[in-house]
């Protein structure tokens, strides 16, 4: 897993930029080409959504909203966004399929789930 | 049972203490005793990561190190913001003197009846500040973001509450 911080808001803003030109291109290229972005909103002690479906290559961004620092960290320890002030985020590019279920190091009553499956005609 | 009669003292001085003062606290009395009672709780974390050897009471200490932090430091950007000063008042006082009282009763302390100590009285101190944000501060604070900073403080402290709770629970500590 590659991970990636984006510890201060501007840097999370360009990065916001960039989804958001990404979104601007026409649906079919989005749908077949490249990979993607799935956001995960952390806000009042939950993941939002718990549970995201996303496909080998593709990419999960953590944004923190609360004003506790939170993290996105696997199970077994195999991926981390490392600790997220409130406003930053952390990004992590799952390469292998399968079922990814992560909590908040700092409060372990969160809960998530990252579900990896596999690139159709790959 | 020295913890629950300390919450049921601070619990009456909350309680009794608009009647006693005449009127109720202010904004500026708000963030003062909200930016205090974080304080308070990052001491106490402190000490517990100082005598402690248990890895779940280390963790909570350390993660109620890191928010309350991050809580002060939100409540620090938004006074120097607004341009004022917070106000001591006689909650702030009680806050502090308890938990002086407190600190001295487990730095008494250590191992299994420190951890046990130190649990209960977080479970028992986040369970009155919680009251007391709640019932007290929120209804009664005027400026709207230092409002909304309450309401983020407070879902912060919950999460505490929570912890706490599983954390007296996993203690296993008698009576
Ligand atoms: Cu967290």
């Amino acid at each position: 897993m590659r991970g990636l911080n984006l510890p201060t808001r501007r840097r999370f803003g360009q990065g916001l930029g960039t989804a958001l030109a990404l979104a601007c291109l026409p649906r079919a290229l989005r749908a077949h080409d490249g990979a993607h972005e799935v956001e995960v909103h952390v806000a009042r002690f939950a993941f939002e959504p718990a549970r995201v479906e996303i496909r080998v290559g593709d990419s999960v961004t953590w944004l923190n909203r609360d004003l506790a620092p939170h993290t996105a960290t696997a199970d077994g320890g195999g991926w981390d966004t490392g600790a997220l002030p409130q406003g930053a985020a952390g990004r992590i590019t799952f390469d292998t399929a399968g079922h990814h279920s992560y909590v908040c190091a700092f409060h372990p009553h969160m809960k998530g789930a990252v579900v990896v499956r596999p690139r159709a005609g790959a | 049972m020295k913890a629950l009669s300390l919450a049921l003292a601070l619990a009456a001085t909350v309680a009794t203490f608009g009647a006693e003062a005449g009127e109720p606290m202010n904004d500026l009395e708000i963030a003062h005793t909200a930016y205090t009672a974080g304080g308070i709780d990052i001491r106490y974390a402190h000490l517990a990561l100082a005598v402690s050897e248990d890895d779940a009471v280390r963790e909570f200490a350390r993660t109620m190190i890191r928010d309350h932090s991050a809580v002060n430091e939100a409540a620090g950007t938004l006074v120097a913001e607004l341009n004022v000063t917070p106000q001591d008042n006689a909650l702030s006082r009680a806050l502090v003197e308890g938990a002086s009282a407190k600190r001295a009763e487990l730095t008494a302390l250590t191992g299994a009846a420190f951890d046990c100590a130190y649990a209960t009285n977080e479970l028992a101190y986040h369970r009155l500040v919680n009251k007391t944000v709640a019932e007290t501060f929120i209804p009664a604070v005027t400026v709207a973001p230092l409002k909304a900073l309450l309401e983020d403080a407070l879902a912060t402290f919950r999460a505490h509450e929570a912890h706490a709770e599983h954390m007296v629970a996993e203690l296993k500590c008698a009576g």
